[in-house]
């Protein structure tokens, strides 16, 4: 690393080092990816004759195939349900309680506040035995809710963090004329701090959707039938079902990673910017 | 840090009401928190604090979850799961992750950042293809790697014939399956650290750094000197992501290896999973969950001491 | 947008349909057959059952075996569990049964059940009550592609004994041959050959001591040396390359390419090998060559004793009747003929075996019918947890990661753990 930023001489090669190192990186990550969409169009033997080529022939069919059937369609419609729910649940409960950490000052606030926060500690994974226990106990397997609140419940401290600091960031003389008129707190949430936060209500959201969007684990232990499945479980049943057929896999990965590739470069800023906000401010 | 801000909301509070609107307020304020705190409070208890109080019991028992918890082993699962080799192997390689995050990934993501904070015609481009992986799903990610590792049809095969080698299968050896898993953590985490580096390299003061060059200091000791004692907060937080992400890590390993061949693979999540849910061993599986906890808070503590002590 | 208003639609009207036909009742099946020509019978004979009894619906669905022993325990605990399980019985069936999930069938198949083999309901009678149904047996064996055998100069009639059979393994090496594949990373093909090991060396006898915890256990002599051949074999590296990372049906498709001489598989393999083929034929009837599993010298275990599954339906608790005359309907003579003629599977109707169309499958029908020790699959018939576990050791075994006596220790401390 030093070769590349100590210059030797006036006229450097430094920028050449750069973008050397940054094509490198870049083929490491495009090369996987542009092999995954490209062997979808292949057929099996083809995969093993012309690994990195465009396909000789263009095998629509294992695109058209799993398009047209109801089953690729109802795993992303799943995931879309649980996640719509789970970000929906999170931002009302979340921001409710934000708000009056925000702005409410009662004994035991910070207590409470450090109490929610524990769950930044330590990852679902820990107790998935006994929450497992617990939604059968409570019917909600193979059930939407069933990850969906578990989902809230692990994404409720950072989501309360973050909510909190930007509604204590709003201007204080609102509250305080707000209260003055005779306007009550929830009026206030609902009629002024809500408008206003849409920002950081987005950033959450992007965050929670993400996360849901991606699960594996909670969906896995809690569902079991395959007309509830998110796309991430469908997809390892449907590579289990096809085990050797990598063009069909190929070509199933590629249709539910769309969605996210789709939507990351319609709204990258927002995403990268909520993502790594969320880790940073959290 | 909320102390301080707990100190200035009260003082603001101190200024607020005025006398005629207290009585309401401070009826509508009870009556907020009692609407709205809740349904925060009895998820979070119901979901995340509890389960892992039951988690602390049902390691007690050998039970299969059907039922109640009857068969009272005492500390008995502890033992069974320090005795396997495979949660060992387990624990090492998530230290092996941490490790590997630390020593190859992190230096990367800063390198990368260093490049790419500045503004050049494709930077932003670049920027985002690189922090695409993150925002794959995990599940993905292993499925496309898992494909390019495949002996038979993977790309990484046909290099080899391309050369007249027999391709290794990296995923069924218990040598080199965590190296092959090791390799997706990297590349599909780097982006994210690197994204951290890149917003704390945008806040930083140029200033400080032009002083230095016109000091005639060399890009390297502006480096060495400047800019990296700056990001010393960035550091400890990419430090912090990795170890957090290895103790989570469990989603890459399914469609990869499912921890296998042999155990070879496992992260601790992977381990309880394989060994605790799958099998329905709901002690045993509590008993590695509660290590896992012990572990999570231990670290969050000891970092918090260690390296948040000047903050 | 569409493709949402279509679903909501679709959702809709199934709900309406569902409401209008309160009458309806919905049978739940939930079945692992991975061959789309086996699946097909099936489909018909739900049709036809179906058009039988007006107001009944069958409903399939799938599960890749894997993913079904996975996830196994916690659909038993969902109550909207399917009403009709696969099931391999042995101890595995039994915790089922003391988990209380099954519904008791005695009463119910009091006349039918005379029909089937009564080693097979055997099975599934846990405390002299019935808790399934058996479709199928099978036998474990060496499948071998004819032609490979004969490019190698090996006679797979003359194999009998275990040198025999570590000489052929030689000789198709020697012939630049992969000798076997197998699906190692989903263990239990490897376990064959340490179960079968055990249950040629031991029989019965060593079996049944080591259950009762006589012997040493698992970790008895018997066991020991069946790992220690199993290493013999493991020694002369015959499996594919990277056979720890294929599954059980990548191995079988492997084969059935013709990349591998044998497999070391479930008698119903043959056809399913088909369907895994690359080119969707397979190894064909023709080129297709059985080898029971040979004797190790000094083997107590008598040459009939056979390894192998006996296959069923289990009822889970509160499901309809219908599930269960479905089942019965399912394991009917006609059927199980229709599935014995295209050798999809061994029938348990008695009878029904004459309609075997493979003149292998028809003797593996004779080889199980002569064995008076059918050994059940280990990793189902030890139970839940300690069967995962001889899996995990035997797959460590032939990784070369653990000794074959630390492997026989493994497998006898988690029988001691019990869980």
């Amino acid at each position: 690393m030093s070769d590349a930023l100590a210059p030797r001489r006036p006229l450097d090669l430094v920028p050449l080092y750069k973008a050397v190192f940054l094509g490198l990186v870049a083929l490491v990550v495009i090369v996987p990816l542009l092999a995954t969409v490209l062997g979808g169009f292949k057929s099996l033997g083809e995969l093993r004759t012309n690994p990195f080529g465009l396909p000789e022939t263009w095998e629509w069919e294992n695109y058209t195939g799993i398009l047209l059937s109801q089953r690729y369609w109802q795993l992303l419609w799943n995931s879309l349900v649980i996640a719509a729910l789970t970000v929906v649940l999170t931002l009302i409960v979340a921001s409710m309680a934000a708000f009056v950490f925000a702005h409410i000052h009662f004994f035991g606030s910070s207590m409470l506040l450090s109490y929610l926060t524990m769950g930044l500690l330590f990852p679902a994974a820990t107790a998935i035995l006994p929450l497992f226990i617990k939604v059968r106990d409570l019917g909600l397997l193979d059930s939407y809710l069933g990850v969906a609140l578990p989902q809230v419940a692990f994404s409720l401290a950072m989501s309360i963090l973050l909510l909190r600091r930007f509604f204590r960031d709003l201007p204080h003389e609102l509250l305080e004329a707000a209260l003055v008129d005779g306007c009550s707190y929830i009026d206030f949430f609902r009629h002024v701090t809500l408008p206003l936060s849409r920002p950081i209500l987005a950033t959450v959201g992007t965050i929670t959707f993400v996360h849901s969007w991606n699960s594996y684990l909670l969906p896995l232990v809690m569902l079991n039938s395959d007309s509830m499945y998110p796309w991430p479980l469908g997809i390892m049943i449907y590579q289990g079902e096809f085990s050797a057929e990598w063009h069909l896999i190929l070509a199933f990965i590629t249709l539910t990673i769309l969605p996210t590739f789709l939507l990351f470069t319609l709204a990258q800023k927002h995403i990268v910017a909520g993502l790594t906000a969320g880790a940073v401010k959290g | 840090m909320s102390q301080r801000s707990d100190a200035i909301a009260m003082r603001q509070e101190a200024h607020a009401p005025v006398a005629r609107a207290r009585r309401s307020t401070i009826d509508t304020r009870l009556a907020t928190l009692l609407l709205f705190l809740p349904p925060a409070l009895m998820l979070f208890t119901l979901f995340v604090v509890l389960p892992i109080g039951e988690a602390a019991w049902y390691s007690g028992f050998n039970w299969n979850g059907f039922g109640k918890p009857t068969r009272w082993i005492g500390l008995d699962n502890y033992r069974f799961v320090f005795d396997s080799r495979g949660f060992g192997t387990a624990f090492k390689n998530n230290l092996l992750i941490i490790v590997v995050s630390l020593t190859i990934q992190l230096p990367l993501a800063m390198a990368l950042a260093l490049i790419l904070a500045e503004r050049f015609r494709g930077a932003v481009a670049l920027r985002m293809l690189f922090f695409l992986p993150y925002v794959l799903a995990e599940i993905a990610t292993g499925l496309i790697f898992s494909f390019i590792y495949d002996g038979n049809y993977g790309l990484l095969a046909s290099i080899y014939r391309a050369f007249g080698a027999e391709a290794p299968h990296l995923l069924a050896s218990t040598q080199t399956s965590m190296l092959a898993i090791l390799i997706v953590v990297v590349w599909k985490y780097f982006g994210f650290h690197m994204m951290l580096f890149i917003a704390a390299l945008q806040g930083m003061d140029r200033n400080l750094v032009e002083a230095a060059r016109i000091d005639g200091a060399s890009r390297w000791q502006v480096l060495r000197h400047v800019v990296i004692p700056l990001l010393y907060p960035t550091i400890k937080l990419s430090i912090f992501f990795a170890v957090v992400g290895s103790l989570q890590l469990f989603d890459l390993v399914m469609p990869l290896t499912r921890g296998g061949p042999a155990d070879s693979s496992n992260t601790m999540v992977s381990f309880l999973y394989n060994h605790g849910v799958s099998r329905m061993r709901v002690g045993y599986g509590s008993a590695i969950g509660v290590i896992l906890f012990v572990i999570c808070v231990t670290f969050a503590f000891s970092y918090k001491r260690w390296f948040m002590r000047n903050e | 947008m569409s493709f949402l208003r279509t679903l909501a639609f679709a959702a809709a009207v199934s709900t309406l349909a569902a409401g209008a036909a309160a009458a309806q009742t919905t049978v739940k099946w939930l079945h692992l057959e991975q061959n789309p020509a086996q699946v097909k019978i099936w489909d018909e004979v739900v049709r036809r059952f179906e058009a039988k009894n007006p107001g009944v619906k069958v409903e399939m669905q799938f599960l890749e075996n894997e993913a079904y022993k996975a996830k196994l325990p916690t659909i038993l605990q969902s109550k909207d569990r399917p009403h009709i399980l696969y099931s391999w019985a042995g101890g595995v069936l039994k915790a089922q049964v003391e988990a209380g999930v099954l519904e008791d069938i005695t009463a119910a198949v009091a006349g039918y059940k005379d029909n089937l083999s009564a080693g097979a309901v055997e099975a599934f009678t846990i405390d002299g009550k019935i808790y399934g149904l058996p479709h199928n047996v099978s036998q474990v064996g060496f499948m071998y592609n004819r032609d490979l055998f004969a490019k190698a100069g090996v006679d797979g009639g003359t194999i009998k004994t275990w040198d025999e059979f570590l000489d052929a393994v030689k000789k198709l090496k020697a012939a630049g041959i992969t000798p076997i594949s197998v699906g190692g990373q989903d263990k239990w093909p490897l376990h064959f050959y340490w179960t079968h090991l055990a249950v040629r060396l031991g029989g019965k006898p060593a079996f049944e001591a080591a259950f009762k915890g006589q012997n040493g256990g698992f970790e008895g002599e018997t066991f020991q040396k069946a790992g220690e051949l199993m290493k013999q074999l493991v020694d002369l590296e015959p499996f594919q390359t990277g056979f720890l990372g294929f599954k059980n049906p990548q191995a079988l498709g492997f084969f059935a390419d013709g990349k591998a001489a044998m497999n070391l598989a479930i008698s119903h393999h043959s056809a399913t090998q088909r369907a895994l083929a690359a080119d969707k034929k397979g190894i064909p009837e023709d080129k297709l060559g059985w080898v029971n599993f040979p004797m190790p010298a000094g083997a107590k275990g008598q040459p009939s004793d056979t390894l192998g599954g006996v296959n069923g339906w289990l009822f889970t608790k509160g499901s309809p009747k219908q599930a269960l005359e479905f089942v019965k309907f399912f394991i009917s003579d006609e059927v199980q003929r229709e599935l014995a003629k295209n050798n999809f599977i061994i029938p348990t109707f008695k009878g029904s075996e004459a309609a075997l169309g493979a003149v292998f499958m028809q003797n593996v029908a004779k080889n199980i019918a002569a064995s008076n020790y059918h050994q059940n699959f280990y990793d189902q018939d030890l139970g839940p947890s300690v069967g995962r576990v001889v899996n995990d050791a035997v797959a460590e075994i032939a990784g070369g990661s653990m000794t074959p006596k630390q492997a026989a220790k493994a497998i006898q401390d988690a029988f001691k753990q019990g869980n």
